[in-house]
């Protein structure tokens, strides 16, 4: 991966994680991971940009999706009721499921933002 | 007792290796239907275990704090009902997926199917156990949902296809119907808990709602159990794999309807419209089914309508709601499904041993399916009522039941002996086509002896035919599992005996007749069916349900189609022009119509940069709309967004901010890339379009202002916002009040959110993808 996506993505990592407490969140990180990709792509072209991305980006999509309601269906097993905020502590650290749920609001962002432009680039013929 | 605790781990298990089964699959090949078939085995243990215990009068609920709603949990409720069907469930079970590892072995989808079987066999425990109606209804379409998949397994077949969509569009319609008789039934008993349901049953059947509330189910009912007029789905269930067809469409999925009506009996029975509704359908179910299955060649379909007949007369029963009708229908159900599954397993280890499943091609088999040939005889016995099988014990009991009917209780008696009659004719007809050695063949029928004789697939009508056997000559062994069910379906404590002879009565004449009929038919058996040959084909050609059901549901969706073009014509201004006037035409009247047409606007506080920055953006906005150059035009629209998006920053809005730029960013960037194909000038639109979008916009602007002046100053209730300034920190653990509200108070409308993106990725990509597609083919060419 080349510098500045990796930069992108470390970047994008740090906004997701700090978004509940400052300003960032799984939407800007999101939009932040895929410009990376798209950057690439519109450099070097597609083929090169899908195989530096571990998956395609539906599978993005649907595992996002996936973690965002296994987060809103934890609170089930505790007799609450659905997408209730459940925290602990970890190491002095706070998580909870509204951090897996932005986790995955994360994941689809970048995926859908991939799938659009990159499709867009191969069948515009971009490069 | 205690371990019944552990049902709900064991339910986890089963779906497991359900869901672990296509992996397995792999590696195990079709002995991954053995691997499996353990687990049933326990529960089937497990209940038996739990029979010997469990007082008659007393039943087990085991409370399970996961649900749905408040008052919707998944508990479990193990007493006579549900171990009675949980054995059978379980039992069967068994023997299926034992059948299935030899039925399945050269298919390549064996994997889906031990998965699809596997979580059919949970849905179909978690039905049977549920103490709670919410969980039993969510069971209840889960079978729908499984068997819908089981129909369509071979889904390369259109017909196959056609039957499961169709039997699942009528259960899903019934699953639908009892939902609603359910919330209901919750609203007017103020609980879905049964143990606290069985009770209420004065409240229920006297309220005012009584008679919506048993329509309602019933249409449930008649759905899953196959009841005259909405039968017409099983025979066409029938395309499954034969497997499929022994274990759900004969014992356990199509018995679910009539497991709820005894479920409900003690709360929703006893009334007139219990009494007189059920039977009623209930014996033309019988009649029908039994008179249609004789002119039928195919075996399956021969068995199909005997098991609508079969359901026809429990749900009589059930209807007929006496303690003697109920003891009958319970024996009946273990009977039916003890015979039938077996005759199922049979059929299909016939159909792959000689290729067939027509009658009039098989014959001669007895000496070439050895034991199992047995097994048949044993299994048609049942079928026809003869001593000494369970299913003379059933049918004895059955018409000593249906004498104390309480509404036409003659006609009911002439349509059962007629009914069993035909079985008894069909029972001897096949005997004679599949095994008689004289008989004469146009062709010989050649039988492949590997299938004939593995014992994979003989196992399991072996032991149901020796089963069935074993308990028509030791009936008492079930008699302690009767009364704890009876005891719960009618508040009635009853020492049930179960015995072969009775005595000279009028049920043993009764059964002579029936008999005497039955041989009857089979004598007359090429007229009587080549009559009813021809009157199924009356009936299919002018009366055809499925396809008048088809015809139904494709009129529905041409007419839905015809809607859909009117309202999505295509055109993007039309649906801009709509959702601009109507949205701006509502909102204005709706905010001066409440509050009066006076605006407050104060002069005294304004901010010089923000109004320098709204005279950039505005010019941004003209000359986008005056150029006639596109990429200019589109990046004076990136100045108005970017406008934007520095007045979030100004009014300390970070979060908006940082999306707004990144958002209009990358819009540009696609809008450069998309509009480099496009060329280089603007076509415009004709003067009047130009003028009346002109109107429309400078309307729309104008009352859009109006309302932001106005809204300022309308508090129609407290704003929500000192709730989220108050407690983001302490209940959400977060500083930032923005973000707390996408990912935790709002969390909701957020899935909804990414879920409409997702979904407007794969539209984009798709109509994308097609466009590309086209144009290499064009290429091609």
């Amino acid at each position: 991966m080349t510098f500045v996506n990796r930069l992108l993505l470390m970047l994008a990592v740090y906004l997701l994680w700090r978004g509940h407490n400052e300003p960032g969140g799984g939407f800007i990180a999101g939009i932040m991971a895929s410009i990376g990709y798209v950057f690439y792509a519109i450099v070097f072209g597609t083929d090169g940009a899908r195989k530096r991305m571990i998956a395609s980006p539906f599978t993005f999509i649907g595992l996002g999706l996936l973690t965002s309601v296994t987060s809103a269906f934890i609170p089930l097993l505790q007799g609450k009721a659905p997408l209730t905020g459940l925290w602990t502590e970890v190491v002095g650290v706070a998580l909870g499921t509204p951090l897996l749920f932005d986790i995955g609001v994360f994941m689809v962002v970048f995926g859908i933002i991939t799938a659009i432009v990159l499709t867009i680039i191969e069948v515009l013929e971009w490069n | 007792m205690e371990l019944l605790q552990y049902l709900p781990y064991l339910l986890l298990v089963l779906i497991g290796g359900g869901v672990a089964a296509p992996v397995l699959a792999k590696r195990l090949k079709h002995w991954v239907g053995v691997v499996l078939a353990f687990i049933p085995l326990l529960f089937f243990i497990l209940f038996v275990r739990t029979n010997i215990i469990l007082p008659e009068t007393e039943s087990f609920v085991l409370n399970v704090p996961w649900g749905l709603i408040p008052g919707g949990d998944f508990s479990f409720r193990v007493d006579g009902l549900s171990l009675i069907f949980g054995l059978l469930v379980s039992g069967i079970g068994v023997l299926v997926l034992l059948y299935s590892a030899g039925y399945m072995k050269k298919s390549e989808h064996k994997g889906r199917f031990f998965l699809l079987l596997t979580l059919f066999m949970a849905a179909m425990l978690g039905l049977v156990l549920s103490e709670n109606l919410i969980g039993l209804f969510v069971f209840w379409e889960l079978t729908s949902v499984i068997s819908f998949l089981l129909i369509g397994f071979d889904n390369h077949l259109a017909k196959a296809r056609k039957a499961a969509l169709q039997a699942f569009l009528l259960t899903a319609l019934g699953g639908l119907s009892l939902l609603f008789a359910i919330i209901l039934i919750g609203n007017v008993a103020g609980t879905y808990t049964i143990s606290e349901l069985l009770d209420k049953g004065a409240l229920l059947t006297a309220h005012k709602y009584y008679p919506l509330i048993f329509i309602l189910m019933v249409v449930g009912v008649f759905t899953k159990s196959a009841q005259f007029p909405l039968h017409f789905w099983l025979p066409g269930a029938m395309n499954a794999p034969t497997p499929v067809s022994s274990y759900l469409h004969s014992a356990t999925m199509v018995n679910a309807g009539v497991f709820l009506l005894l479920r409900v009996n003690p709360f929703l029975g006893d009334t007139m419209l219990w009494k007189s509704v059920l039977p009623l359908f209930g014996a033309i179910t019988m009649f029908v089914g039994a008179l249609l299955s004789f002119g039928e060649k195919d075996m399956k379909r021969i068995l199909a309508f005997t098991t609508i007949s079969a359901l026809g007369t429990m749900v009589l029963l059930a209807g007929i709601d006496t303690d003697a009708s109920m003891k009958a229908a319970l024996v009946f159900f273990v009977v039916h499904g003890l015979y039938k599954g077996a005759l199922f397993m049979i059929t299909g280890l016939i159909d792959k041993a000689t290729g067939t499943r027509d009658i009039r091609k098989l014959g001669h088999l007895w000496k070439k399916l050895g034991w199992v040939s047995w097994a048949t005889v044993i299994a048609l016995l049942s079928m026809a009522g003869l001593p000494p099988m369970l299913g003379f014990i059933g049918k004895e009991l059955i018409y000593a039941a249906k004498m104390q009917a309480p509404y036409f209780p003659v006609i009911i008696m002439v349509l059962g002996i007629t009914s069993n009659a035909i079985m008894v004719g069909i029972s001897f007809y096949l005997f004679y086509n599949l095994f008689w050695p004289k008989r004469k063949l146009e062709s010989p029928c050649e039988v492949n002896c590997s299938y004939a004789r593995s014992s994979l697939l003989s196992f399991g009508p072996i032991f149901l035919s020796a089963f069935s056997l074993a308990l028509g000559l030791g009936p008492g062994r079930i008699s302690n599992y009767l009364t704890n069910a009876i005891y719960f379906i009618r508040a009635n404590h009853m020492e049930l005996h179960l015995t072969l002879w009775h005595g000279f009565n009028t049920v043993l004449i009764l059964s002579f007749v029936t008999v005497s009929l039955g041989v009857l038919l089979y004598i007359h058996r090429e007229k009587v069916s080549a009559r009813i040959a021809v009157f199924s084909t009356w009936l299919n050609t002018n009366y055809y349900f499925p396809d008048l059901f088809d015809k139904g549901i494709t009129g529905y969706v041409r007419f839905a189609a015809r809607n859909t073009d009117r309202i999505q014509h295509g055109y993007h201004r039309y649906y801009l022009i709509t959702f601009f006037v109507v949205t701006v035409s509502l909102v204005t009247a709706g905010l001066f119509y409440m509050t009066g047409a006076d605006i407050d606007v104060d002069f005294s506080n304004i901010k010089w940069h923000i109004v320098l920055l709204l005279i950039v953006m505005s010019f941004g906005a003209i000359y986008a709309v005056a150029s006639r150059s596109r990429i200019s035009a589109i990046l004076a629209l990136g100045v108005v967004g970017f406008g934007i998006g520095l007045i979030y920053l100004f009014y300390g809005a970070v979060d908006l901010a940082i999306t707004q730029f990144l958002v209009e960013t990358l819009v540009m960037v696609i809008f450069v890339l998309v509009i480099y194909h496009l060329p280089m000038f603007a076509v415009l639109s004709d003067k009047r379009t130009r003028l009346r979008d002109g109107i429309i916009a400078a309307v729309v602007g104008i009352f859009t202002t109006l309302i932001v002046l106005k809204a300022r100053f309308v508090n129609l209730s407290e704003p929500i916002s000192e709730f989220f300034v108050a407690n983001s920190l302490d209940l959400a653990h977060g500083r930032n009040i923005v973000n707390v509200i996408l990912v935790d108070f709002r969390a909701m409308d957020t899935l909804g959110e990414i879920t409409v993106l997702a979904l407007a990725a794969a539209g984009v990509v798709a109509l994308l993808k097609s466009r590309s597609s086209k144009k290499k083919n064009l290429k091609n060419q």
